[in-house]
């Protein structure tokens, strides 16, 4: 990551600030996304499948963390954290709707 | 456990052994492809047998624990010992072949 | 980041090791440490004298010294001795008693009195501190918990960068500088990687309800302490029935549990409105006996009638998962030598760490060899360096020489080891901004290599329980300190020599990979 020039532009130290915000804040969001799907979608007993959500969300947030570093652009990151949390606030949205007569 | 861990120890040496460019630098000259094939097939034996008697020993939880444990510190001091006493190491290694089974049996 | 995937990883590998690194390595130290904290309380108070273990005989202790002080108390907590904790600890609910409304102390189980010890924290000092980090409460949780997150992160970017993982599996070339520099921050973390990835990201388990409570809230809406009774398999006991009935003695009991479970060492009971027909005595096993926490390891008798009520539900495969994560953190069960395996394990991981930081500027350094001084924030990093590494050692010796110094009866004295360790820290800090950097290695390495070195002296002048003493009565733990931090002070001699002889490796091969001749060698440190 060095570069020739006189320090980083002004535009990349922006794409990075993005990037980690995208990887911090958005990367929660989707870790806490995944932990509440799995919690309300897994076919096992409420505790269980709660607890289930709890340590299979770490595992998301790196996944998601890495993605945020390693795709082609800020926007990518923000999107690939943003898009799979919508998804699973839906999948869980109706999974609650079900269970709640 | 100390039977356990020589013979987890011998293993990875084997292993290491097995890697063409160590044989090389540690026994002093070039190995033939059977005799690192067989060099890998031994060591990987003797982490297996390390882990059977780990677990026969111990139980399962216990068992795995250890095992990691000892792998971890005998391929630790095997790497980190070796560009000081090369020889000294590798006579312990050949010692556990014997040792280790031999202390494994009788504590288990 | 238009390379590719590996040099994207390198790049965050570097940058959130740096910024994270030197916090990194304060708990990674003090967690080390925290596995033997019971031996290191232990050196810190040497009045508590270790007893043959009798838990029934404890037990009736326990229960006779709780009935005379604590009748009132609707709550009481015991807390067993063992192999390694030598106190027999008692607690009860007192609104004046100490923190949360919770009395408690520490008794000789010879005379059931409780044990005047010189005030300290001792090992739980440094225990508190690896997830607390002296921050008030819940900022030290969460920021230590980012940290190990971090850790995670940083031990599977390193895998993914690391291209030679098999090929250099068993590769270590010392001597050569920067190479050897890698070499070892290499093989130190693959080689122990399972324990480095067990202990980062059994941390999150531990602090998972606190960071992600989303799913809980989720699946159990307001009434998340349904989430807790459903998994630890709680009964509340019964509220007082205002009916006297006196407590059974509590070694019947402990008969029983043993008649149960033969040979299950009882780490912790817990009695509910003792003294009344409605009290509950709750038998837990000791943590040493599994190397998962075990919800079922428990049982609950009427503590009028000495009836068994319940014993503890055994745990789902999900449970079993999550509580031994807990289990291997922790290390309760491990015996004597696997417990030497995890401090050094834990100093591993520490020195994965120290070899980042010190390789992070150490490359730098080589493009700024020509010279005179560093910019600044290699500067800083240099600094930052120095004082969380040797600084922070200063700061844990300073902790243990004020606790042989400061006079037994003082006010408060536990809180002056502490603010001995913080002030050594500090003082550190100032020293390494002042001094050039090797320098200020080599000065701070060998007064802690004399701090460390010298503590047994001061341990058998000021207490007479020095190792001529310990090593006679077979006080291990006493001993083991002492011979421990004499060990630490050897290696961190060796390492200020290192650091205090001129020439320097790093300069001359910086000279040569600089096109321009430098006569200078005693220029950028």
């Amino acid at each position: 990551m060095t570069r020739k020039t006189a320090g980083p532009s002004l535009s990349y130290r922006l794409a990075v600030t993005s990037r980690s915000l995208a990887a911090l804040l958005g990367g929660y969001l989707l870790a806490s996304m995944a932990s509440i799907c799995i919690a309300l979608v897994a076919p096992l007993p409420r505790v269980d499948a709660t607890l289930t959500g709890l340590l299979l969300s770490f595992v998301v947030y790196l996944l998601a963390f890495i993605w945020c570093f390693a795709c082609r652009s800020a926007l990518r990151a923000w999107l690939g954290v943003l898009a799979p949390s919508v998804l699973l606030g839906l999948i869980s949205g109706l999974a609650y709707w079900m269970k709640t007569p | 456990m100390l039977g356990n861990a020589l013979i987890a120890y011998a293993g990875f040496v084997a292993l290491c052994l097995a890697m063409e460019k160590h044989f090389v630098d540690l026994l002093g000259r070039k190995p033939r492809p059977a005799q690192l094939r067989l060099l890998r097939s031994a060591g990987w034996l003797l982490l297996v047998l390390s882990l059977v008697f780990s677990v026969q020993l111990r139980g399962w939880a216990h068992g795995l624990v250890e095992w990691t444990a000892v792998l971890m510190a005998g391929v630790t001091l095997w790497v980190f010992g070796l560009p000081y006493q090369s020889r000294l190491l590798l006579g312990l290694a050949a010692a556990s072949v014997v040792l280790g089974p031999l202390l494994a049996v009788l504590a288990g | 980041m238009k390379e590719g995937f590996r040099q994207a990883m390198a790049w965050l590998h570097t940058w959130t090791g740096l910024i994270f690194g030197w916090l990194l390595f304060a708990i990674f130290l003090t967690g080390t440490l925290s596995y033997f904290k019971e031996e290191i309380t232990h050196w810190s108070q040497p009045e508590v004298r270790r007893h043959a273990l009798d838990p029934a005989h404890s037990l009736e202790v326990a229960q006779r010294y709780l009935q005379d002080n604590a009748g009132h108390s609707g709550t009481w907590l015991i807390r067993m001795p063992n192999a390694r904790e030598a106190a027999l600890s008692v607690g009860y609910r007192d609104p004046d008693g100490g923190p949360r409304g919770f009395a408690s102390k520490t008794l000789d189980t010879r005379t059931g009195q409780p044990v005047e010890a010189r005030d300290s924290r001792g090992g739980e000092f440094f225990y508190r501190f690896h997830f607390q980090l002296q921050m008030p409460h819940p900022f030290g949780r969460w920021l230590s918990t980012f940290c190990a997150f971090i850790m995670l992160l940083g031990l599977v970017t390193g895998i993914i960068t690391h291209k030679k993982f098999f090929k250099e599996f068993f590769t270590f070339r010392p001597g050569k500088g920067q190479r050897s520099w890698l070499d070892g921050h290499n093989a130190i973390g693959v080689l122990v990687l399972p324990f480095h990835l067990m202990i980062s990201y059994s941390s999150l388990v531990l602090f998972m309800y606190m960071v992600m409570p989303a799913g809980i809230m989720a699946s159990y809406g307001n009434d998340t302490g349904k989430y807790f009774n459903d998994l630890f398999g709680r009964n509340d006991a019964p509220k007082a029935a205002h009916v006297a009935a006196p407590l059974v003695p509590l070694p019947s009991l402990y008969a029983k549990v043993q008649g149960l479970q033969p040979g299950a060492r009882i780490g912790r009971i817990q009695v509910e409105n003792a003294g009344d027909s409605n009290a509950r005595v709750t038998f837990t096993q000791s943590a040493a006996d599994h190397v998962a926490y075990r919800r079922s390891a428990n049982w609950t008798f009427d503590g009028a009638s000495g009836a068994l009520l319940s014993q503890g539900k055994p745990e789902s495969g999900v449970m079993m998962t999550a509580f031994s994560f807990a289990g291997l953190h922790m290390g309760n069960f491990a015996g004597p030598w696997l417990r030497w395996l995890y401090f050094f394990f834990g100093l591993a991981g520490t020195a994965v760490i120290g070899t980042g930081l010190v390789m992070w500027l150490g490359k730098r350094q080589l493009k700024h060899a020509g010279s005179e001084r560093l910019p600044g924030e290699l500067r800083l990093v240099e600094v930052l360096n120095i004082a969380s590494m040797s600084g922070l050692l200063l700061a844990v010796a300073g902790f243990f020489w004020a606790n042989r110094l400061i006079p037994v009866g003082v006010e408060g004295r536990a809180d002056w080891e502490v603010n001995a360790f913080f002030i050594a820290w500090g003082l550190s800090l100032v020293h390494a901004v002042l001094r050039s950097g090797r320098r200020a290695w080599g000065e701070q390495l060998a007064l802690g290599a004399l701090a460390f070195a010298l503590l047994p002296l001061l341990n058998g002048l000021t207490t007479g329980q020095g190792l001529n003493h310990s090593l006679q009565a077979g006080d291990w733990a006493m001993a083991g300190f002492d011979l421990t931090a004499l060990g630490t002070g050897l290696f961190l001699a060796w390492l200020a020599g290192k650091m205090l002889r001129s020439p320097k490796p790093m300069a001359r091969r910086a000279s040569r990979a600089a096109k321009k001749p430098s006569t200078e060698t005693a220029g950028a440190s």
